[in-house]
C-alpha cells in the first residue's frame, strides 16, 4: 500500500468512525412518547431531545403530574445510552438506552422509586425552553423593601434589581423566624408589571410602580397576601 | 383477723384489676386520657396474633373491656371482636362512618357517627339501648383552607379525619359535635342534661378530671366546664389564621394529669395549662407543624408528635423544656401511648413504632402490607410521603384526592390499645391489628 493509499485508508477509517456517534445522536434526536407504569397508574411521558450549538437541549411533559415543557438538566447522551434529570422539586431521573427496535428503555426514578419506562420516537423534536429574564426600567434598579404577614408572624422582605446584559437579575430575601435568600428563576417587567420568580421555592412577588411604591402580592405557594415595597434607605 | 386481711387483699386485688381494665375502656384509657397503660408491653416484634377485616377504613381507636375489644368502622359498624382469637363477636351498622372511638361503662357501647347519632349499644349482645340525635356532624370547613384553590370556595378539611370520642362518668356521658356543641347526656336514657355551644366542630374529644371537663374546639378556644351543669370555668385562646385558616384549632384532645391540661393545637404548639385557672403555664412551638396528636403524660414526661415536620417528642412535664427528639418519617396524627417503658405510635405512612420511652430510640415498627405496595408513590423509596409526586395541584379536587390517596396506602391514625403483651391498632388499610 502506497503512502497515499495508506493515508485515504485513514481518513475514510475516521470518517466512517466519526460518522457512527452522529447517526446515534440523530437517532436521539426528536419527540419521544411513551409510558411508565407505577403501582395502580400509568404515567403519560412525552421527552423532546435536541442538539443546539453541540449541546443537548430537552424539556419533558407528564400529565398526570401537572409537568408540561419543564427543562431537562443533566443530559447525557451517549449513544444508545441516554440519562437526563427534570428540574424542580420532584428530582424525576429517566436512564434510558436506544434499543435494536429503536425505542428509548430504561427506568424512571423518583425519590428512590423505579418503574420501567419505554418511549417511541413519534416526529421532530419540539423543545420548549424557558422565559428570559427581561430588563426592568431604570427606576426600579436598586433595594426594596417591606413587611407582610402570614401564618400568624411578620416577614421583612428585600427585593434588589439589577440590570445587566442578559437581562436583570434580583437578590429576593425573606426574613421571618428564618433567614431566607431565595433562588431567582426568572424577572420580568412587561409593561408597568414587574415580576420576580423563585419557582422551585415556590414564591413570586408581582407588583407595580406607583407613586414611588411597589405595589403588588407576595405568593407563597398557593397563598397570595398584598405587598408594597418601598425604596430601601 | 387473718381472714379480713385476706378479704382486704381479695378486694384490693380485685380493685386494682377493675381498675386496670377500666383503664382501657375508653379513649386514651380512661377519663384523665392520660394515654398510659398497665402491665407488659413488646419490646420487640414477635408476629401478627391477628387482623380483623371491615369494609373501610379504620380511623377508631380500640379500647377493652372483659376480653373484648370494641371499635368504630369507617365502614358504618362498630365492631366486638374477642381479644384472643380476633373472630367477630357482634356488629352494629350505624348510617355513616364511625371514626370516633368507644366508650364502655355499665355494660354498654358508647359511640358516635358521622350520621350525626350518637349511640348506646349492650356490649354483649350489640343491642341498641338508645339513640341520640345531635344538629349533625360536619366536617371543619373554610374558603381557602390550606392555600386550596379556588380561594373563594369553602372548602371541608379533609385532615379533620376524627370524631369526638366519649368521656362516662356519674351517670353521664360526654362527647363533642361537628354541630359546634359538647354534649351531655344521661348514660342510662341518652336524655339531654345540658350542651354547651363553643363557635365551630368540637371533634376533640373531651377528659374529665375533678368534675370538670376539658376539651377544645375548631373556633381557636380551649374550654373547661363544669361536669355537673354545662356551665364554663374558663377559656384559654389558642392561635388564629384568617388567611388560609391552617393554623387554628383544636383537633388535639387533652390529657389531664396533676392538674395540668395537656393539649396540642393546630396552630403548633404543644399548650401545658393550670386545670383550675387555664392559665398558661409553657407552651412548645413546633415551626407552623400541627400538633394533632393527644399527649400522653407519665413519669412527669409528656409524649407527642407532629404532623409535617414528623418529629416525636418527649418534654418535661413541669417546663416543657426537651428531652428527646427524634426524626420520624411520616406525620403523625395517631396519639402515642406509653405502656411499661415503651411508646407506641402510630405513623400515616402505614407504620407503627414502638420506641424506648426514655430515649426515643426505635425499638421495632411494623409496616402493613398495604403500605408496602406503595400505590401511586405516595410513598418515597425510604418511606416518607412523597409531597410534590402527590400534591402536584392546589386547585379543586387535587389536593382532597391527594390527601385520600395517602390516607388509603394504610395509615394508622388510631391510637393503640397495650393489653396484656398485645399491641391493638386500626388502620386505614381496613384492618384492626393485634401484633405482640
Amino acid at each position: 500500500m502506497t503512502a497515499a493509499g495508506a493515508l485515504v485508508r485513514l481518513i475514510t477509517i475516521l470518517i466512517v468512525a466519526a460518522a457512527v456517534p452522529c447517526r446515534g445522536e440523530d437517532a436521539i434526536s426528536g419527540r419521544w412518547e411513551g409510558t411508565t407504569r407505577i403501582p395502580d397508574d400509568e404515567l403519560n411521558v412525552i421527552v423532546d431531545l435536541a442538539q443546539q450549538n453541540g449541546a443537548w437541549v430537552g424539556s419533558i411533559i407528564i400529565p398526570g403530574l401537572g409537568i408540561k415543557g419543564t427543562p431537562l438538566t443533566d443530559i447525557k447522551v451517549q449513544p444508545p445510552d441516554v440519562n437526563f434529570a427534570v428540574k424542580g422539586a420532584l428530582g424525576i431521573q429517566l436512564k434510558l438506552r436506544l434499543d435494536a427496535n429503536n425505542k428509548l428503555a430504561g427506568n424512571f426514578e423518583q425519590a428512590g422509586n423505579r418503574a420501567a419506562a419505554i418511549l417511541q420516537k413519534t416526529g421532530p423534536p419540539q423543545v420548549e425552553y424557558p422565559p428570559r429574564n427581561t430588563p426592568v426600567a431604570k427606576e426600579l434598579e436598586g433595594e426594596w423593601k417591606g413587611d407582610y404577614e402570614m401564618l400568624g408572624y411578620t416577614r421583612h422582605v428585600s427585593i434588589k434589581f439589577t440590570n445587566g446584559s442578559g437581562g436583570a437579575t434580583a437578590d429576593f430575601v425573606i426574613v421571618g423566624r428564618k433567614h431566607n435568600v431565595l433562588p431567582v428563576d426568572l424577572v420580568t417587567q412587561e409593561g408597568v408589571l414587574v415580576t420576580v420568580d423563585s419557582h422551585d421555592i415556590g414564591f413570586s412577588f408581582e407588583g407595580r410602580l406607583r407613586d414611588g411604591k411597589l405595589t403588588g402580592a407576595i405568593r407563597q405557594g398557593a397563598i397570595e397576601t398584598p405587598l408594597v415595597l418601598v425604596r430601601a434607605k | 383477723m387473718r381472714k379480713n386481711i385476706s378479704g382486704i387483699v381479695v378486694s384490693l386485688a380485685t380493685f386494682c384489676a377493675a381498675t386496670v381494665i377500666d383503664a382501657q375502656s375508653m379513649f386514651r384509657g380512661d377519663a384523665t386520657h392520660s394515654g398510659t397503660f398497665a402491665g407488659p408491653a413488646p419490646r420487640q416484634f414477635h408476629r401478627v396474633k391477628w387482623k380483623f377485616p371491615t369494609g373501610d377504613r379504620v380511623i377508631s381507636s380500640p379500647v377493652f373491656k372483659d376480653n373484648v375489644i370494641y371499635f368504630g368502622g369507617d365502614d358504618g359498624n362498630v365492631y366486638a371482636v374477642d381479644a384472643a382469637t380476633g373472630r367477630q363477636i357482634w356488629k352494629r351498622a350505624t348510617n355513616g362512618p364511625v371514626p370516633a372511638t368507644p366508650a364502655i361503662a355499665d355494660g354498654t357501647v358508647y359511640i358516635g357517627s358521622y350520621d350525626g347519632k350518637f349511640y348506646a349499644f349492650n356490649a354483649q349482645t350489640g343491642a341498641m339501648k338508645w339513640k341520640f340525635a345531635t344538629n349533625g356532624e360536619r366536617r371543619f370547613e373554610a374558603k381557602g383552607l390550606h392555600g386550596m384553590q379556588p380561594k373563594d370556595q369553602t372548602i371541608a378539611d379533609p385532615f379533620d379525619i376524627f370524631l369526638s370520642s366519649p368521656v362516662v362518668a356519674n351517670g353521664a356521658v360526654y362527647f363533642g359535635s361537628g354541630d359546634g356543641n359538647l354534649y351531655a347526656l344521661d348514660s342510662a336514657t341518652g336524655d339531654l342534661r345540658w350542651k354547651f355551644k363553643t363557635g365551630d366542630v368540637v371533634h376533640a374529644s373531651p377528659a374529665l378530671a375533678d368534675g370538670v371537663l376539658f376539651f377544645g374546639s375548631w373556633d381557636s378556644y380551649f374550654y373547661a366546664v363544669d361536669a355537673a351543669t354545662g356551665k364554663e370555668k374558663w377559656r384559654f385562646h389558642g392561635g388564629e389564621d384568617p388567611l388560609i385558616h391552617n393554623q387554628v384549632g383544636f383537633q388535639s384532645s387533652p390529657a389531664v394529669v396533676n392538674g395540668t391540661v395537656y393539649t396540642g393545637c393546630r396552630d403548633s404548639n404543644l399548650y401545658a395549662l393550670d386545670a383550675a385557672t387555664g392559665k398558661e403555664k409553657w407552651r412548645f412551638f413546633n415551626d407552623l407543624s400541627w400538633v394533632i396528636t393527644s399527649p400522653a403524660v407519665a413519669e412527669r414526661k409528656v409524649f407527642f408528635a407532629t404532623s409535617d415536620s414528623s418529629l416525636y417528642h418527649v418534654v418535661d412535664a413541669n417546663t416543657g423544656k426537651p428531652i428527646v427528639r427524634q426524626q420520624g418519617k411520616a406525620f403523625m396524627f395517631s396519639s402515642p401511648v406509653v405502656g411499661g417503658d415503651v411508646v407506641f405510635i402510630g405513623v400515616l405512612n402505614g407504620t407503627l413504632e414502638a420506641r424506648d420511652s426514655k430515649t426515643g430510640d426505635l425499638l421495632w415498627d411494623f409496616q402493613v402490607e398495604k403500605s408496602k405496595q406503595n400505590s401511586g408513590w405516595v410513598l418515597t423509596g425510604d418511606r416518607k410521603f412523597n409531597v410534590p409526586f402527590s400534591f402536584h395541584s392546589n386547585w379543586r379536587e387535587a389536593p382532597l384526592v391527594a390527601t385520600d390517596q395517602q390516607i388509603r396506602i394504610g395509615g394508622i391514625y388510631s391510637s393503640p390499645l397495650v393489653v396484656n403483651g398485645a399491641v391493638y391498632f386500626g388502620s386505614a388499610d381496613g384492618f384492626l391489628y393485634a401484633v405482640e
